[in-house]
């Protein structure tokens, strides 16, 4: 029998309070590291990083003259690994539909990735590796912005194209902006400003809030009201919650947000929370009693099922899971494009993966249009075009490169849709371009041109 | 002041207390008898959700899989304690505490990377039984049922503690220990086995709080951090080492926290290291703790 040495011996420990404060202390650093760690969302350590080549296409059309490689850099461990994965998974089978009908001017594409542990120097490092050892001579995006922006300048320096199918952050096209780079996101100036305008059109004047204690949670919330108010006098927040990121009981924010009585609520809260948040909502019977605004995208639609708040409004960036008859949105190719996928991949496609998906047609396109898969002239081709993607005809604004798309807001249906298993967009309200793109002179005169 | 609102927030508020009570029981525990402070605790709680979700599947909750969930996956997570206990915890009692801090932070990140591994990132769901869903309507205003499901599982295991403890010899071998090791060993009880005894029970009570909180959040990569911070906290208001006092330092918390979020809520995410400090400034060692021997 062998006793932890401490008990072994009568050596007294002095200073007890000391010692206890100490220990106290240090765990208490462990875990504000660990928590931090929680709240930049990516909890898992590093995977292999090495690029690995898309599944191989089964039969090979003869009619190919080489090979040519493309890129995708984004976030593949971690707490967002879905959304990054939903990426990855459009861009294959994009470049798969393009090698099936011969690939592009005779050349079959090739998919390399990596992942970038959603951290910017990780990402540089990824993009300069595919550009100077794989050779490839286009790069799709990430997921985080701040990733997106060190992944710009390196795809500048090498003159190879990149394109942003996730990060959709307005810097990207403003202050970052350079020749190569092309956005295909509603982007984060165009995105509120959609979900303020449909707000304003509905008869809502209590709103509470609530959003995740950070710098990203409070902009979100006071950008909202903001414009919400610009639009609509008489709007009053009557409660505003801030819980941590992260929180696992959102039980007494609901219970308080309950008793202020809304008419509405704007939820700034994403991801795993607004799934957690939505669960434990239902049990309070919360979309019966006020109008729920969240950003449910699909990976949280599709767990939360009959709980995703019935009537809640929300909004999607690509025109997927929409009625039928939606102004301007060829049902029937998303339709194919959503079974594809479905085969493919065992998994019903997220917003990011047809955003991904059109981003590669995007760059055909360009292809296409310069002849070459040159990134100088690709550059040059593709500005102020019009392009032909599974989300319809899409035109890339020449003075900035953002691709001219709305916005959608609609509300969750009643039911759940049979086919999928979760709640889809109804009554959709469109955030037209014209109504929410910055002007070309304010995007060029945030770039400081 | 509307009395319905003010209910509703203390039944929110003990919700809360119920299941951090849970998880930091268990912690308050494997520290009382072994003085080690398991990082890796939360990693349990996170193993059960998983568990539970991946035996409860996508189905509706109608088949009565979340019962059998609901008994298997804190079995499942105590063996994991078991194994994690002969394996290395007891090779790590007789150093520093920073060593075992380490060792169990080193823990911790390997079984996020496994889970992470085994199911993905992806949120998942679980149906509760319907039995459990639906709501109570309590002084005009509803609440979840579930939410009571939890408070009652938190007061059986804090009974069960209770009982286990004090009426049976286990109990006593495991005070005993807290008390004085030295002579419990010179009395022939196998101190070896009773650790390895404690931390399983340790990581059940975390593999139970996993399995009882499923339904109600997306069991998702993370969980495990989220919990621990909170869990720690409780632990260390109420005393390491004390059940009783995790149960004060749970329900402390919980109403703190929920009574700041209905009248101060900016302030709210404060409560609870405002209510850590305070128990703290006064009694280092917690309310019902004791000073280190």
């Amino acid at each position: 029998m062998r006793l932890p040495r401490k008990y072994q011996g009568g050596k007294a420990v002095r200073n007890t309070r000391f010692r206890w404060l100490a220990l106290t202390l240090a765990v208490g650093l462990a875990l504000a590291a660990m928590s931090c760690k929680g709240s930049s969302k990516s909890t898992a350590t590093p995977q292999a990083t090495g690029t690995q080549p898309a599944a191989a296409t089964g039969t090979q059309p003869a009619a190919f003259t080489g090979t040519v490689k493309v890129g995708i850099s984004t976030t593949l461990s971690g707490a967002i690994a879905q959304l990054g994965k939903n990426g990855l998974q459009g861009v294959t089978l994009a470049v798969d539909d393009l090698n099936a009908k011969g690939g592009l001017l005779g050349k079959k594409i090739e998919v390399v990735s990596a992942d970038d542990q959603a951290k910017p120097d990780v990402g540089s490092t990824n993009v300069r590796n595919m550009i100077l050892n794989d050779k490839v001579v286009a790069v799709f995006g990430p997921v985080s912005s701040a990733v997106a922006a060190a992944e710009e300048g390196i795809a500048a320096q090498n003159k190879i194209p990149i394109f942003f199918h996730t990060s959709n952050d307005t810097v990207l096209m403003t202050k970052q902006f350079t020749k190569y780079g092309f956005q295909v996101v509603p982007n984060t100036t165009m995105e509120p400003r959609a979900i303020a305008a449909y707000a304003c059109q509905q008869p809502y004047t209590k709103w509470a809030t609530i959003g995740p204690d950070y710098s990203y949670g409070h902009d979100t919330v006071d950008t909202f009201i903001k414009d919400l108010k610009a639009c609509k006098p008489g709007v009053e927040v009557v409660n505003a919650q801030w819980p941590k990121l992260g929180s696992s009981d959102f039980t007494p924010y609901i219970s308080a947000i309950q008793s202020a009585k809304p008419d509405a609520l704007f939820l700034a809260i994403y991801g795993g929370d607004l799934v957690t948040f939505s669960k434990q909502a239902a049990g309070y019977n919360l979309a019966k009693q006020m109008k729920m605004f969240g950003a449910y995208s699909i990976s949280a639609l599709q767990p939360l099922g009959a709980d995703a708040p019935a009537g809640g409004v929300t909004w999607f960036r690509a025109p997927i899971y929409l009625p039928d008859g939606t102004p301007g949105v060829d049902n029937a190719k998303i339709k194919t494009f959503i079974d594809q996928y479905h085969a493919k991949f065992g998994q019903w496609p997220g917003i990011f993966s047809i955003l991904a998906y059109s981003a590669v047609q995007t760059w055909a396109d360009g292809v296409k249009k310069a002849n070459s898969f040159d990134g100088d002239k690709i550059a040059a081709a593709l500005p102020g075009v019009t392009v032909s993607t599974v989300r319809g005809d899409i035109k890339i604004r020449a003075c900035d490169h953002q691709a001219e798309i709305p916005e959608y807001v609609g509300t969750l249906s009643d039911q759940v849709n049979s086919t999928y298993g979760f709640r889809t967009p109804t009554n959709v309200f469109i955030g037209q371009p014209d109504k929410i793109m910055l002007t070309c002179a304010e995007s060029e005169a945030l770039r400081g041109k | 002041m509307d009395l319905g609102n003010v209910a509703i927030q203390l039944l929110s508020g003990m919700t809360v207390a119920g299941y951090l009570f849970m998880v930091s029981a268990g912690m308050t525990l494997v520290f009382g008898a072994m003085r080690v402070i398991n990082i890796a605790h939360g990693s349990f709680y996170m193993y059960a959700a998983f568990i539970v979700a991946a035996i409860v599947g996508k189905g509706t909750g109608a088949s009565g899989m979340f019962w059998v969930a609901l008994l298997v996956a804190p079995l499942i997570v105590a063996a994991m304690g078991t194994a994690t206990e002969v394996t290395i915890m007891r090779r790590i009692y007789t150093k520093e505490h920073l060593t075992q801090l380490l060792a169990t932070f080193a823990l911790f990140y390997i079984f996020a990377d496994v889970a992470l591994q085994i199911w993905g990132g992806a949120f998942r769901s679980v149906q509760a039984a319907p039995v459990l869903t639906g709501q109570v309507n309590v002084l005009g205003r509803s609440f979840p049922k579930y939410n009571f499901f939890v408070m009652g599982v938190a007061v059986v295991v804090g009974v069960a503690m209770w009982l286990l403890l004090q009426r049976t010899k286990l109990g006593w071998r495991i005070r005993a220990a807290v008390e004085d090791p030295e002579l419990l060993a010179a009395t022939g009880t196998n101190v070896r086995l009773l650790f390895t005894t404690v931390f399983t029970i340790g990581a059940l009570l975390a593999g139970v709080a996993g399995a009882v909180v499923a339904p109600l959040v997306s069991v998702a990569p993370g969980l495990d951090a989220g919990i621990l911070v909170e869990a720690f906290i409780v632990a260390v208001i109420g005393g390491l080492g004390s059940i009783a006092g995790a149960a004060i330092g749970a329900i402390i918390l919980g109403l703190f926290q929920a009574i700041g979020i209905l009248w101060v809520p900016t302030w709210a995410s404060a409560f609870t290291y405002i209510a850590m400090i305070l128990v703290l400034a006064v009694r280092p060692w917690g309310l019902l703790g004791t000073p280190e021997r």
